[in-house]
This record gives C-alpha cells, structure tokens and sequence, in this order.
C-alpha cells in the first residue's frame, strides 16, 4: 500500500483530496439522494477548478 | 414552547444516546451513526475518513505527538486525534515511519489531518442526531 500511495501524482493526491472531502461535506449538509449528488459533483470540481487556478496563478513565482 | 424544546420533551434522543454515538463515531469513524442506524452514512463515513487516513500514512505523512511545545503542532496533534483509532494505529499501519521531506509526505500530513477534522464534523454530527436535534 505504501509504494501506492507514495508515487501519486500531486494531481491524483489532489483527486482523492477532494473525493473524500467532497462525499464527506456531501452527506453532512445534503438530504436525498439528488440534493447530494449535486453538491458533491460542485464541490469535487471546485475543489479541483480552485486549485489548479492557484496552481497556474503560483506558476510565475516557481521560476 | 419552542419546537426543539418540545422534541426534546417527546423522548425523540438522549443525551446519553448523543453521547454514546459521538465517542463511538469518535473511536471508529462511521460507527456512531451505525449505532443510530444510519447506515449509508456510517458507510460513507467511516470509507472517506478512513481512506483518507490510511492513504496520509501510506504518503508517509507524519502524525504530530501531544508533548510539542509549539502551539501548531499541539492544533495538529487535536486534529490527527479526531481519526480515533487510526491514530493509535498509525505507527503499526506507517512501519517505515514519517518522511515529510518529499512532497507525498507533505500531503499524506494534510490528509491525516483533515481526516481527523472531518471525523469531527461526523461526532458533531452524531451527537446531535442522537439528541433528537436533527434527523
């Protein structure tokens, strides 16, 4: 499991980052099945969009 | 008489209920709601929090001590307690020890942690569903 986890990427860490945190904060503040799919498959990409954008915006600085 | 008052006097949760539910959920994630038959979130919970924290200690993440004298590390150390057993487990399931000198272990930190602070929100959770404040 180590050797796994170890050689993720930064964007697969990312990935499962927000798969967990996303399912997690969807049950916790949704009802019904619907309502969770939605804020769930929201807040999954904006977990994504948000970094990825801050990724780019550091990008200048890492040279 | 206000609504929570009268659910309250209706016998619909405990305290004791509430407080049984939010040291189990605390123990094992998932388990507090499995305890109030909740059963998909139990499920949901214990996989998201439970993945999450094995997968911070397989990045080799480090799990902060309780005896560091600097304040962040003492608010980490809070944080990675809210996983429960996966703390106490964290040395027996990360064998080869924290390397936060790479990047993964950086992150395998941030996911112990969160995995912690997520545990959290759920015992708060629990508790309240076990009260009868909330369905």
């Amino acid at each position: 499991m180590n050797s796994l986890f170890s050689g993720l990427t930064h964007f697969q860490a990312l990935t499962l980052f927000s798969l967990a945190v996303s399912l997690t904060f969807a049950f916790l503040s949704k009802r019904g099945a619907l309502e969770r799919a939605k804020y769930f498959a929201w807040a999954f990409l904006a977990f994504l969009l948000v970094a990825i954008g801050i990724g780019w915006l550091m990008y200048p600085f890492s040279q | 008489m206000s609504e929570a008052v009268k659910q309250e006097q209706q016998g619909a949760g405990s305290s004791a209920l509430g407080i049984t539910a939010a040291v189990a959920g605390w123990a094992i994630p998932g388990l507090g709601h499995l305890v109030l038959r909740q059963w998909s979130k139990a499920l949901v919970y214990f996989l998201c929090v439970g993945g999450l924290a094995c997968a911070g200690l397989a990045m080799r993440g480090g799990v902060f001590g309780g005896n560091s004298p600097d304040m962040f590390d003492r608010l980490g150390f809070f944080a990675d307690l809210g996983t429960g057993v996966f703390y106490f487990l964290a040395h027996t399931i990360q064998s080869a020890g924290p390397d936060v000198a790479h990047a993964s272990g950086d992150y395998g930190t941030r996911m112990f942690a969160t995995a912690g602070m997520l545990n959290l929100l759920t015992v708060l959770e629990a508790y309240e569903i076990g009260r009868g404040r909330r369905a």
